[in-house]
């Protein structure tokens, strides 16, 4: 191969510069040309139910374009969001937040905008009030449009609970987990009943019960003040025993969660009740049709909850301040989380609104696919009385490490009768040590 | 390629037909100057490309993640107080550590080590004169082909502990399920077990690569001498693959000591990373953990450099290792054989055949000459 010493020089330089480019290719970013057409990025995760709102926005602001991006779980989300935030670039203008992580976004809330610049304060009664307070940073910023809130009711069985000879029906059921005066201890009665007259087990793991315990409660692993309180805690302690009787009795099936046997133990029996965040409802479906059954495999919804109302989940929408657009992110930000917009997001997704107004929407509390698989349950109205009387609860910086990585392995400790409570508390508390420097 | 092009340079403006101009004197002294730098320096412009992208992606984060676990430093709020090595020995001390260590270095040895046997053995089968030849040798290479998301999803259903096949199949054999993702060892079988399926063709594969430029008619005189299949394969085959057997072996280190997506999807629900209690938590998967869930940036860096020590000392180790394996292999047979002739020479009667003249050369062990370092062998390709 003889090449002219011509085409080597140019084939060096050609080289050279193809470095030079690829070295300067990361740092070029897509700048908006003209200054009429504005594009604004969009991430949220899972299923929020916006994609229709979007081209509903960009017909009624045609100078707006939305590039939305979805990312296929809240975890994922969170480690796309961590990272984009740690290099300081690459975020969205309007970034969903899930309550689950809104602590570790609050140790930077100064890099989200402070909506109430364009008027998150003037609206901020349309939103049920606590999902507001958790919006609102130390320095009283609010930093998120609420979307949806995750009030918890009782998923249960209703022919697994009849074979039993328990109730099957809606308000008996609730009436026999104590209504509105529902505990844990009568939860726990309740199922030791159930599994003398079945053998069987009466929910499916015990971290989610143990999720639900200390979200309830009005201060967490954190004070209000934000010191750590777990050692020592009388109230986390009382309800560990709890869980842990729970546990030592048999009432928990012992199933992975998240995986539940693709979906074969909530149609085999393994259990009866299960706890249900609104969001959670979809879920069930899944995981019922999954396992190969539908809405005869008995699955209903009951109003009630022990030890109170409780709230799992729910997002929010932020604008980063990394954002060129501010003003017209915020916007889209608040057209997204609107009353008719959550409805819409409801019909879609099955997200219960934050939104007061629209909770009481004929759209959320009519008849859906998700009421028709749960024995026609008002799912919509069940929920807005299940909000009633949630209270926002301190979440510390390292509540999630907490609750996953402290009590993870401990929870899965009492469900395989590896140890006792008192033990199982105890290596938690170890753990705390290990990971939780304070 | 560039030394060819110098003489045709230098002489084309002597032999111009009209003599050289004045300016043009100027101009071939530039151009000589230049087919010099061409000769002297743009070799190195060629291999710059690498170089160049090697400090981009490689050398810049090695050092800058060394800065970062001299510090205090939180992944979202950035660094915090210079604290020198304190992470490290805040590694050093932490039992989390050196559990995942040894998860590490458990999975490592139970899927490295039936992994490399299993793929010379597969190697030296398909070594063999087998009818539909590419046929066999796709096959061993499908598994590598599908992505380690896919494989994990696939076993880690066939593992799950309640609704799994295995354990389908060992409760209808009467035997007792096995807890394959919540106790230690079952966990590192369940995950070497991912690792193997889908490392062993590949190395089948370049094993058979090296086997197949082993000369045959080493193969064949070994075979007229009278050396059965399993003595030529261990006395011609594995000796003369020795440098690729070393290659395998560090890229299966390499690879085996950086294990991250099996582990981080066998039970892709736990609250914890590797497992509800960290039974199989790797290295790389508790750094993960450190800098993405805990936000220990600089915990996490001082971790990945540990590792990365960890790994090229290994690497060095098993180097040296599996040389001294591979020679070790020579030298043993040469040992016998000269105990043999000095056996032969010091009983004369016992020498087979007639009496005491000439004992050498009747050995069979001696004239196989299993030596693979010697210089036939070498020499063969050359010829």
């Amino acid at each position: 191969m003889k090449l002219s010493r011509h085409t080597k020089v140019a084939a060096a330089v050609a080289g050279a510069a193809t470095i030079a480019l690829l070295a300067t290719a990361c740092s070029s970013g897509g700048g908006e040309g003209s200054d009429e057409k504005i594009t604004l990025t969009v991430t949220t995760f899972g299923t929020m139910g916006l994609d229709d709102l979007y081209e509903q926005y960009e017909a009624d602001n045609p100078d707006i374009t939305i590039e939305a991006t979805n990312i296929d779980t809240g975890g994922n989300a969170l480690t796309d969001w961590q990272t984009k935030q740690a290099a300081g670039a690459g975020l969205p203008d309007v970034q969903a937040v899930e309550e689950g992580w809104l602590s570790k976004v609050m140790q930077v809330s100064d890099s989200f905008t402070d909506l109430s610049e364009y008027g998150a304060e003037d609206t901020a009664d349309q939103w049920v009030d606590w999902k507001v307070k958790q919006a609102t940073d130390a320095d009283g910023r609010i930093i998120g449009y609420g979307t949806d809130i995750g009030p918890e009711g009782l998923c249960y069985n209703g022919a697994l609970f009849e074979a039993a000879g328990l109730p099957s029906d809606r308000e008996s059921v609730a009436a026999l987990f104590g209504g509105d005066d529902a505990t844990w201890e009568k939860f726990l009665e309740v199922g030791n009943q159930y599994k003398a007259a079945t053998g069987k087990a009466f929910y499916d793991q015990s971290g989610f019960v143990w999720n639900s315990m200390v979200n309830q409660l009005d201060e967490g692993y954190y004070t209000a003040d934000g010191e750590l309180n777990v050692e020592g805690n009388a109230d986390l302690e009382a309800r560990w025993a709890l869980l842990a009787q729970g546990a030592a009795d048999g009432l928990s099936a012992n199933q992975t969660q998240w995986d539940w046997g693709k979906g074969q133990a909530f149609v085999d029996g393994s259990f009866a009740t299960f706890v249900c965040p609104g969001w959670m409802l979809g879920v069930v479906k899944g995981q019922v049709e999954a396992g190969g059954g539908d809405a005869t495999s008995g699955w209903d919804f009951a109003d009630v909850f022990p030890g109170g109302a409780a709230n799992w989940g729910g997002s929010f929408l932020t604008v980063p301040t990394t954002s060129k657009h501010p003003k017209e992110a915020a916007a889209l930000a608040a057209y997204l989380t609107d009353a008719q917009s959550q409805v819409t997001a409801f019909q879609a997704a099955g997200a219960f609104p934050s939104n007061v107004e629209a909770q009481g929407d004929a759209g959320v509390t009519g008849e859906s696919d998700l009421t028709a698989f749960f024995n026609d349950a008002p799912i919509g109205e069940i929920l807005a009385a299940r909000a009633e009387g949630v209270v926002a609860q301190y979440k510390g910086p390292d509540d999630s490490v907490i609750q996953e990585q402290v009590f993870g392995p401990s929870v899965q400790e009492l469900d395989s009768g590896k140890a006792d409570g008192p033990t199982a508390w105890n290596h938690a508390i170890d753990l705390l040590h290990e990971l939780v420097s304070e | 390629m560039t030394s060819t092009l110098t003489p045709s340079a230098e002489p084309r403006p002597a032999a111009s037909p009209t003599p050289p101009a004045q300016p043009d004197t100027g101009r071939s002294e530039f151009r000589r100057k230049l087919s010099r730098f061409d000769v002297k320096y743009s070799p190195y412009f060629y291999v710059a490309p690498f170089f160049i992208l090697f400090g981009l992606v490689g050398l810049f984060p090695l050092v800058y993640t060394f800065v970062v676990s001299l510090n205090d430093w939180n992944l979202l709020t950035g660094p915090g107080d210079w604290v020198g090595f304190e992470n490290f020995a805040t590694e050093l001390a932490s039992p989390l550590f050196w559990n995942s260590l040894f998860n590490t270095f458990s999975i490592f040895l139970l899927s490295a080590v039936p992994q490399l046997v299993a793929a010379v053995v597969i190697a030296a089968v398909l070594d063999q004169n087998l009818r539909a030849k590419t046929f066999w040798r796709l096959s061993v290479i499908l598994p590598y082909i599908v992505t380690p998301v896919a494989v994990t999803l696939i076993f880690s259903n066939v593992f799950g502990e309640q609704y799994g096949l295995v354990n389908n199949i060992l409760t209808t054999l009467g035997l007792d399920p096995v807890m394959w993702k919540t106790e230690t060892f079952p966990s590192h079988v369940a995950i070497a077990t991912m690792v193997n399926w889908r490392w062993t063709g590949y190395n089948a594969l370049i094993l058979l690569a090296a086997m197949q430029a082993v000369p045959r008619d080493v193969h064949e005189s070994a075979a007229l001498d009278g050396a059965g299949a399993v003595r030529r394969f261990f006395a011609i085959t594995i000796p003369s693959i020795r440098p690729t057997l070393v290659f395998v072996i560090i890229t299966a280190t390499i690879g085996g000591l950086q294990i991250f997506t099996e582990p981080k999807l066998f039970n892709a629900a736990s609250s914890v990373p590797g497992g509800p209690q960290r039974q199989y938590q790797t290295t790389v998967l508790y750094l993960w953990d450190l800098a993405f869930n805990r936000q220990e940036f600089g915990r996490a860096s001082a971790v990945a450099w540990m590792l990365f020590v960890i790994i090229v000392a290994f690497g060095l180790l098993n180097f040296w290792f599996s040389r001294r394996i591979a020679s070790s292999e020579a030298r043993v047979s040469k040992r016998r054989t000269r105990r043999r002739l000095e056996g032969y020479r010091a009983v004369p009667g016992a020498v087979p055949g007639s009496g005491a003249a000439l004992p050498e050369p009747t050995d069979p062990a001696d004239r196989l000459d299993p030596d693979p370092t010697a210089a036939p062998y070498d020499e063969e390709p050359r010829a």
